[in-house]
């Protein structure tokens, strides 16, 4: 009997949006921030829109993004709650493993579940999987976790959320969508609350089990 | 004791007061009645709130007035009662809680006074002097326990929906919250000033108390 707790990573992990800071080494503030703003409300599929934010990124060099995502804000609370249960969380993010491997490793020292890309040295050649968050949690159920719980904001939350035992929407830096509120048990905009509310979960599910 | 965790029902439709929004959210003396109530509970360290008729409505409100709610959602708020909603609210708990609903007003100085009457690990019933139509009132014995819920009027006391809640977890087909108490008689009461806006009456009574 095991729990996962699977957290979506940029805009609920992190304080900020990562690809927005990473357009800023090519001038393409706002061309990314509408495809993240538009990508946030559903109006174009997490998968359309970033092969497209990728594709726009791709001529900079891999470690330039390393270095940019590496500085990017981490929720304190939340990184202390991960830091605690290790071996209970998990990262579930349609993020490239070549740009956030290092800082996941860093920051959380957890698992995590995301897109791949191909590359070559330095140079980010395509995208090579883009991560349906359903089949992270189909395979952590695999693995024998029998509870799962999942904390997201975006559309493309909806999906792992589907296949969860509990559902939280926060809105953390962006207003949760509200198709993933209506799949939510629990809706909350505090990190601090949201870490009280994964505690008594967690608790509680020891206490039964 | 303090109370370090209470759970707000706010999820029902309130025909009753036949105007179109959430009772939480009917303005009292300029402000939203919930705003009343987080008000006393401005020392509860984790609030959680029940929504469901117009939970957007009530989240929007509620998240301007203290940001570190957390909202729990009951989407079948139309076929259930306060009972389901205060177990959905309180399932992923292993504390203690305070339990209110979100359409009662009460004072911060009535919210202490139930607050200074916890003792740990005893659960506690807020009654008060019986005002509304369909009371549910309250027996008490000598040591002003309670020992009886009833319809009929069996005293001048009724069961005003506020109760600690030290010791029991509510069951998910429960009836009314007083039904799940009442395996657990006699139970410690308090008495307190509060008022529950059921009625147009109710809210024409308590905007008059508030211009005093």
């Amino acid at each position: 009997m095991k729990i996962a707790f699977c957290f979506d990573l940029d805009g609920t992990l992190t304080n900020e949006e990562i690809l927005p800071k990473i357009a800023k080494h090519v001038d393409l503030v706002e061309e990314i921030d509408l495809l993240t703003t538009i990508t946030m409300q559903g109006q174009i599929t997490f998968n359309k829109s970033f092969r497209l934010r990728v594709k726009l990124l791709s001529t900079i060099p891999i470690q330039v993004v390393k270095e940019t995502v590496d500085k990017t804000k981490v929720n304190s609370h939340l990184k202390s709650f991960v830091n605690k249960y290790k071996d209970n969380c998990f990262i579930v993010t349609g993020n490239l493993d070549v740009w956030v491997n290092d800082f996941i490793q860093k920051e959380f020292g957890c698992r995590y579940f995301s897109s791949t890309a191909r590359y070559q040295d330095e140079k980010l050649l395509d995208v090579d999987s883009i991560l349906n968050k359903k089949d992270a949690i189909q395979s952590l159920k695999e693995e024998g976790y029998d509870y799962i719980v999942t904390i997201g904001d975006g559309m493309n939350d909806c999906s792992m959320f589907e296949m969860a035992h509990v559902g939280v929407a926060y809105g953390g830096v962006h207003e949760p969508v509200s198709t993933l509120v209506q799949m939510s048990r629990y809706v909350c905009y505090d990190a601090s609350s949201l870490v009280n509310l994964l505690e008594s979960i967690y608790t509680n599910y020891s206490n039964e089990n | 004791m303090k109370i370090n965790t209470a759970v707000i029902c706010a999820a029902g439709l309130g025909t009753r007061l036949g105007l179109d929004m959430p009772k939480c959210l009917v303005t009292i003396g300029n402000k939203p009645l919930i705003e009343h109530l987080l008000h006393a509970l401005s020392d509860v360290q984790n609030i959680r709130i029940v929504v469901g008729f117009k939970e957007e409505e009530v989240i929007k409100c509620v998240k301007n007035i203290r940001k570190d709610v957390v909202f729990v959602r009951n989407p079948n708020f139309m076929h259930t009662t306060n009972s389901y909603s205060l177990h959905l609210g309180s399932r992923d708990l292993s504390e203690p809680f305070l339990n209110i609903d979100g359409d009662m007003y009460i004072t911060k100085e009535n919210f202490q006074l139930f607050e200074s009457q916890i003792i740990e690990n005893e659960n506690l019933i807020g009654v008060t002097k019986s005002y509304t139509e369909d009371a549910v009132y309250v027996g008490l014995n000598a040591n002003k326990e309670v020992i009886a819920f009833s319809r009929d009027k069996i005293s001048d006391l009724e069961w005003t929906g506020i109760a600690y809640f030290a010791t029991l977890k509510i069951r998910e087909d429960g009836g009314y919250v007083y039904q799940e108490l009442e395996s657990q008689l006699p139970i410690r009461s308090c008495n307190i000033e509060c008022y529950e806006i059921d009625t147009p009456k109710d809210l024409e009574l308590v905007s008059a108390k508030i211009q005093l």
